[in-house]
C-alpha cells in the first residue's frame, strides 16, 4: 500500500510543472519520543542509556536559522525567524514556514538555540519567543549571565542527587559578548530520504520529525553523576547528545 | 434665526482660516520634550546607543518611577531605590552586602548607579553586556526582588496609582506595556545619572584652584601607583582583575562564574572611583569600611591566590609600595571625586511613592 502510494506520488510529480512563482507553507512537526515511546510529560518513567529511570516534566528547545535544501544543491533560508518547541504546548511542536517557493526540498538544516548575533542584539529585537517576558515561571532567559536557555530538559530520577530528586539540564552559550566562553550552539542537519517535500500551489508538506530524547543521555551523560547542569562550559556532553535526536520521520505531501 | 446665520457664518469663517494655514504653515505634530544629557569631553567614548533609546522628559520620568516602585518585586518592598540610594551615589549605605526582599542576603556589595552610558559591562563579573538587559537580573534574583518579569509587566498594565498606562502612553505614544519599553524607561533613568560636578571636575574644567596642593600631590601620586587600572577619568580600565584579597573566607570567584575560564577565577571588575567617599563600604563583599582599610589592604595585605594581577605582584613584592603619608594624599585626593550636586539632585530623587526604602 505505501509502495502504491508512494508510486502514485511520484508520477503525479512528475507530470506536475512547478511554477517558480507558486508559494505555500512547509510545517516542521516536532514529534517528541523517548526511545520508541511517544513523550509523555510528567507519568511516565523511562530509562536512559545508563540504566537510570527518569520522568520529564519540561522540555523546551530553540530552533532558528532554519534552510531548506533542494537536491541541486540550491537553498531557501528563513532568517530572522525563532521558534521554541516546548512539550507542554502543543501548538508550539508545529513550526510553520511561510512563503516557501514551490519545488521539491531534500533536506533541512536548523540551529538548535539562539544564535550569537541575536543573543547580542538590542531588546527591542527581542519579541514573540526572543522576550525574556515570554515564558512566565518556564523560564528560557538567563539574565545574570545575558542569553537564551537553548534546551532544557527537566524531569525527576530515584538517582537525582538533589534533595528533592529533580534532575535539570539547561543549557546555553552563544561564545561571549565582551570574551570568549563556551558556544553551544549546533546546527542539525536531516535529511528527508527518499520522499522530497514536494512545495506546490495547492501543496503545503509536513515534514513530520521524531526526536528522541534519549540521544541527550547517549555520550556518557548521567543523572546520578551530574543533576543539574546549567554551565556553558560543561554542558558539551549533554550538547552532543541532543544533536542526534533529530530524524525526518516521513513526509506528507497532500493536495490542500 | 440670526443666531443659526450667525453661526454659519463663524464655521465658515473658521474652515477659511484652519484652511489657508494648512496649505500655508503644516501643522507640528506635537514632539517629546528630548532631555540632553550631560557627556563631558574628557570621558571616553560613550558605549550606550542613545540613537536606541533617545531620552525623553515622560521617558526619564516614567524610568525615575519605575526605579524607586517596589511594585517591580514579589511582594512590593523591594525597589532599585532601596539597595541603590541616591545620597550614597546610588549604594547602599551601611551594608557590606545588601538584604533583599524578606531581609535575605545579596551575594555582593551593591555598586554605585552613575556614568551608566560608558559602561562596558555590569555586575562584579560583567555578566550583562547591554544596560536594556539588566534589570532583569535583580528582579529574577530569589534574594533581590524574586519576581517575574512578565507579572511586573502586568502589575504595570493593572495599576492606577500611578496610572502606569498612562505614563507609558506620554513615553511611548500608547499605553502598551512591553520588555522593551519598561527596559528602556529605566534605561533612561539610568544613563541620564551622569557624575561629573565633583571638585575634580571643577579643576579638569580649569578651575586649578578647585584642588588644594595636597589634593594635587595625591592625585600625582594616584596616577602613578594606581592609575594603570583605575585609569582615565572615570578612573576605570573595565577589566576584570584579582586584586588579591584574601579568599579564605569567600567562595565567589568573579569572572569565573560567567566565562568558566580558569584565568579568570576570582577576577571582579575594576570599579570606577567617581564618587568613592560615598559608596563605603569597599571591595565586591564590602569587605573594607574604610578608604583607609583600602589603601592598608594593597599596601600590606595583598594575598597571592590564582590569578593574582600581575601588576601586584611586581619585583618580588606583593601589593603596592605606598608611606602612610602617600596614602593620606591619596585619599584626600580620592574625596574630590564626591559630587556633591549629583547625590543631592532632586531631578533624580524618589517621587515619593515611599515604597523604596
Amino acid at each position: 500500500m505505501a509502495l502504491a502510494v508512494s508510486v502514485v506520488l511520484v508520477s503525479c510529480s512528475k507530470d506536475e510543472e512547478i511554477s517558480p512563482n507558486d508559494k505555500n507553507a512547509v510545517i516542521l512537526e516536532f514529534d517528541n519520543y523517548v526511545g520508541n515511546e511517544k513523550l509523555v510529560l510528567d507519568t511516565k518513567t523511562y530509562k536512559n542509556a545508563a540504566n537510570e529511570d527518569f520522568t520529564v516534566t519540561t522540555l523546551n528547545y530553540f530552533v532558528s536559522n532554519i534552510v531548506l535544501k533542494k537536491a541541486d544543491g540550491t537553498e531557501v533560508k528563513f532568517p530572522n525567524q525563532y521558534f521554541l518547541v516546548r512539550q507542554a504546548d502543543t501548538k508550539s511542536l508545529n513550526v510553520t514556514l511561510k512563503d516557501v517557493p514551490a519545488g521539491d526540498y531534500t533536506s533541512l538544516s536548523y540551529v538548535i538555540g539562539v544564535d550569537s548575533l541575536k543573543s547580542t542584539s538590542d531588546v527591542s529585537q527581542r519579541t514573540g519567543v526572543l522576550d525574556p517576558a515570554s515564558y512566565g515561571t518556564d523560564n528560557m532567559y538567563w539574565s545574570w549571565n545575558s542569553g537564551y536557555i537553548f534546551f532544557k530538559l527537566e524531569g525527576n530520577s530515584s538517582v537525582a542527587t538533589t534533595p528533592t530528586k529533580k534532575f535539570q539540564f539547561h543549557v546555553g552559550g552563544f561564545g561571549g559578548m565582551n570574551s570568549a566562553t563556551a558556544n553551544n550552539l549546533r546546527t542539525v542537519t536531516v535529511s528527508f530520504g527518499t520522499t522530497s517535500a514536494q512545495v506546490r500551489k495547492d501543496v503545503a508538506p509536513t515534514v513530520h520529525l521524531i526526536t528522541d530524547v534519549l540521544q541527550t543521555f547517549s555520550q556518557g551523560v548521567s543523572i546520578a553523576k551530574t543533576s543539574v547542569v546549567m554551565n556553558p562550559a560543561a554542558s558539551k556532553p549533554i550538547v552532543d547528545g541532543y544533536t542526534k535526536m533529530f530524524k525526518v520521520d516521513h513526509i506528507h505531501n497532500d493536495k490542500m | 434665526m440670526k443666531n443659526t446665520w450667525l453661526i454659519l457664518f463663524s464655521l465658515g469663517l473658521f474652515g477659511w482660516a484652519s484652511c489657508s494655514r494648512s496649505t500655508d504653515v503644516p501643522t507640528p505634530e506635537p514632539q517629546p520634550e528630548q532631555l540632553e544629557m550631560p557627556i563631558p569631553t574628557y570621558f571616553p567614548k560613550m558605549v550606550y546607543n542613545l540613537s536606541s533609546n533617545p531620552i525623553t522628559y515622560d521617558g526619564f520620568q516614567l524610568g525615575r518611577s519605575l526605579f524607586y516602585d517596589g511594585i517591580l518585586s514579589r511582594n512590593g518592598t523591594i525597589a532599585c531605590g532601596t539597595c541603590h540610594q541616591q545620597a550614597v551615589a546610588f549604594t547602599h549605605h551601611g551594608h557590606d552586602l545588601s538584604h533583599g526582599i524578606d531581609d535575605k542576603i545579596g551575594m555582593r556589595n551593591a555598586p554605585p548607579i552613575q556614568n551608566m552610558a560608558w559602561e562596558k559591562t555590569f555586575f562584579w563579573d560583567g555578566g550583562v553586556h547591554d544596560l536594556d538587559l539588566f534589570p532583569i537580573a535583580p528582579i529574577e534574583n530569589p534574594v533581590e526582588m524574586d519576581e517575574k518579569l512578565p507579572n511586573v509587566l502586568q502589575k504595570l498594565r493593572d495599576s492606577k496609582n500611578p496610572d502606569y498606562p498612562q505614563l507609558f502612553k506620554k513615553a511611548f505614544g500608547t499605553t502598551e506595556i512591553t520588555t522593551e519599553r519598561f527596559t528602556k524607561a529605566l534605561s533612561q533613568f539610568m544613563v541620564f545619572l551622569v557624575s561629573n560636578n565633583s571638585r575634580y571636575d571643577l579643576y579638569l574644567r580649569g578651575t586649578t584652584n578647585a584642588l588644594t596642593a595636597t589634593e594635587k600631590e595625591g592625585l600625582a601620586i594616584f596616577r602613578q601607583k594606581c592609575g594603570t587600572c583605575h585609569e582615565g577619568e572615570l578612573f576605570t580600565d573595565q577589566s576584570f582583575r584579582n586584586n588579591g584579597l584574601s579568599i579564605a573566607r569567600s567562595t565567589d570567584e568573579g569572572r569565573f562564574r560567567i566565562t568558566q575560564n580558569p584565568e579568570d577565577r576570582y577576577k571582579f571588575k575594576v570599579p570606577s572611583l567617581r564618587n568613592v567617599g560615598y559608596t563605603s563600604p569597599y571591595m565586591h563583599d564590602g569587605r573594607f569600611a574604610t578608604l583607609e582599610q583600602v589603601l592598608d589592604h594593597y599596601a600590606q595585605n595583598v594575598k597571592q591566590t590564582p590569578n593574582l594581577d600581575p601588576l601586584l605582584q611586581q619585583n618580588n613584592q606583593l601589593g603596592i609600595s605606598l608611606t602612610s603619608e602617600e596614602k593620606q594624599k591619596i585619599i584626600a585626593f580620592l574625596r574630590t571625586l564626591s559630587d556633591e550636586q549629583f547625590v543631592k539632585d532632586y531631578r533624580f530623587a524618589d517621587p515619593g511613592f515611599g515604597k523604596a526604602f
